[in-house]
C-alpha cells in the first residue's frame, strides 16, 4: 500500500486544471490537444480529452434566435423613447427583478444552496410580466410607475375601506 | 472564446494589474445605445443556451431561460459594472461572467418555482451529428451519450463546473466567478468530477 501526501488531491487538482487550460489553449491555436503531461494521472488526461471532445455546446433554433432578436429589439427601442425624452432613467423605476441579478455578496451563496430550498415556491411577479406575451412593455412600465409613485391620503382610505381596515386604527 | 487580457493601469486607486474585459467596447456600445445589445446577444445566445439546457434537459425551459437571461442583461446592463480587480477576489467579473451569473439565477429560479429536475440529455447529441456520416456517427452518437450521461450523474456543482469547462470553455477564474466560489474550491470541483466520471464510464467499459 502506497502512502499517500496530504496534499495530493490538491496538487493533482492544479496539474488537471494546468492540462485543461492547455487543451484550451491548444484548441485556440487550431491543435487537436494540449502537450502531453507526463506527470498528470492518464486516466484523468483520457476521460479530461474524452470529455473536451464530446461535450459539446447545444445551438438554439435559428427561428427562436431570430425571435428573441426582434423582442431585444423592441425592448431596445422602447428604452431609448424615455431617455430620448429626457425622462429620468434610473434604478427605482425600472422593472428588473432584482433577485435574478448576480449580487456580490448574497446572490452567490444563496444560489449555492439552491438545491436545499428547491420545492419551496417562490413568487416571480415582475420578471414574469417581463417575458409574458400577455403583458406588454406598456403594462410593465404602468405597474413600475404605480408602485413608485407617491400615494395620497384618499386613495390610502379608499384602499383601507376596501379591504376593510379600520381607518383610524388601522385594524381590520 | 473571450479570454481576459491583462494591462498595467495607474490610477490613484492603485497601480496593478487589472483584467480589461474582451467586451467593453460591446458593453459601452450598449449602455450608450440599447440598440447596440445585439452583437453581445449574438455572441453569447449559444452559450447561455447551452447552459440552460445542461442544466434543465430541455429545449422549451432552455429557450425559456435564454429569453429571460438577455431580457434582464438588457434591463440590467446600467447596473453592470467592470469588477476585475485583484482586490475584488479570485473571480472577478467580466461581462460574461456577469451574464452567466444572471443566466444561474434564472435557472435556480426554474427549478424552483417548477420543480424541474435534471433530465438525461441526450437528444443533443443528434443535433450536432453530420447526417451525411450515419455510420460513424452511429458508433459516435453512442460514445456521446454515455460520457453525457456520466456528467449528468454527478452532482449539481460537479456537473456545473464540468459544463462550464468543457463546454463553454471558460477558465477556473471565470467559473469562480459564476457558482461564487474560490478557484481552489472550483479546481477541487473538476478534478472530483473528472474522477467520478472517469470511473463511471470506466465501470460501464467505454
Amino acid at each position: 500500500m502506497t502512502d499517500r501526501r496530504p496534499d495530493e488531491p490538491e496538487i493533482e487538482a492544479l496539474q488537471v486544471d494546468r492540462y485543461l487550460e492547455s487543451i484550451l489553449v491548444a484548441r485556440d491555436r487550431g491543435a487537436a490537444f494540449g502537450p502531453y503531461d507526463p506527470d498528470l494521472d492518464p486516466e484523468l488526461r483520457s476521460v479530461a480529452e474524452r470529455l473536451s471532445a464530446e461535450l459539446v455546446r447545444v445551438h438554439p433554433s435559428f427561428r427562436f434566435e431570430e425571435r428573441l432578436a426582434r423582442r431585444l429589439a423592441d425592448v431596445a427601442a422602447a428604452m431609448r423613447l424615455p431617455a430620448a425624452a429626457g425622462a429620468a432613467t434610473g434604478a427605482g423605476t425600472s422593472p428588473v427583478p432584482l433577485n435574478l441579478l448576480p449580487d456580490p455578496a448574497a446572490a452567490s451563496a444563496a444560489v449555492r444552496d439552491e438545491e436545499l430550498t428547491a420545492g419551496r415556491s417562490r413568487p416571480y411577479l415582475i420578471g414574469g410580466a417581463l417575458t409574458s406575451a400577455a403583458i406588454s412593455l406598456a403594462g410593465a412600465a404602468f405597474v413600475a410607475w404605480r408602485l413608485s409613485r407617491p400615494v395620497d391620503p384618499m386613495t390610502r382610505a379608499i384602499r383601507r375601506a376596501h379591504h376593510g381596515v379600520d381607518a383610524r386604527t388601522g385594524l381590520a | 472564446m473571450a479570454r481576459p487580457v491583462f494591462r498595467k493601469v495607474r490610477t490613484e486607486e492603485d497601480r496593478r494589474l487589472v483584467h480589461l474585459d474582451l467586451d467593453r467596447a460591446l458593453v459601452e456600445a450598449a449602455l450608450r445605445d440599447p440598440a447596440a445589445f445585439d452583437p453581445l446577444y449574438r455572441k453569447y445566445l449559444a452559450q447561455v443556451y447551452s447552459y440552460a439546457y445542461y442544466e434543465l434537459g430541455s429545449h422549451a425551459d432552455a429557450e425559456d431561460v435564454a429569453e429571460r437571461t438577455f431580457l434582464l442583461a438588457l434591463a440590467a446592463l446600467p447596473r453592470f459594472s467592470e469588477r476585475a480587480r485583484p482586490a475584488d477576489g479570485e473571480g472577478a467579473s467580466t461581462f460574461r461572467v456577469w451574464l452567466f451569473q444572471i443566466a444561474r439565477n434564472v435557472v435556480a429560479n426554474q427549478r424552483r418555482t417548477e420543480r424541474r429536475h435534471l433530465r438525461a440529455v441526450i437528444e443533443a447529441a443528434a443535433l450536432v451529428a453530420d447526417p451525411l456520416d450515419l455510420e460513424a456517427d452511429s458508433s459516435r452518437h453512442h460514445e456521446g451519450q454515455a460520457a453525457w450521461a456520466a456528467v449528468g450523474r454527478l452532482p449539481a456543482d460537479r456537473r456545473r463546473a464540468l459544463v462550464l469547462r468543457f463546454v463553454e470553455e471558460m477558465s477556473t477564474a471565470e467559473i469562480a466567478g459564476v457558482l461564487g466560489r474560490s478557484e481552489g474550491a472550483v479546481r477541487v470541483l473538476i478534478h472530483r468530477g473528472l474522477r467520478a466520471v472517469a470511473r463511471d464510464l470506466g465501470g460501464r467499459r467505454w
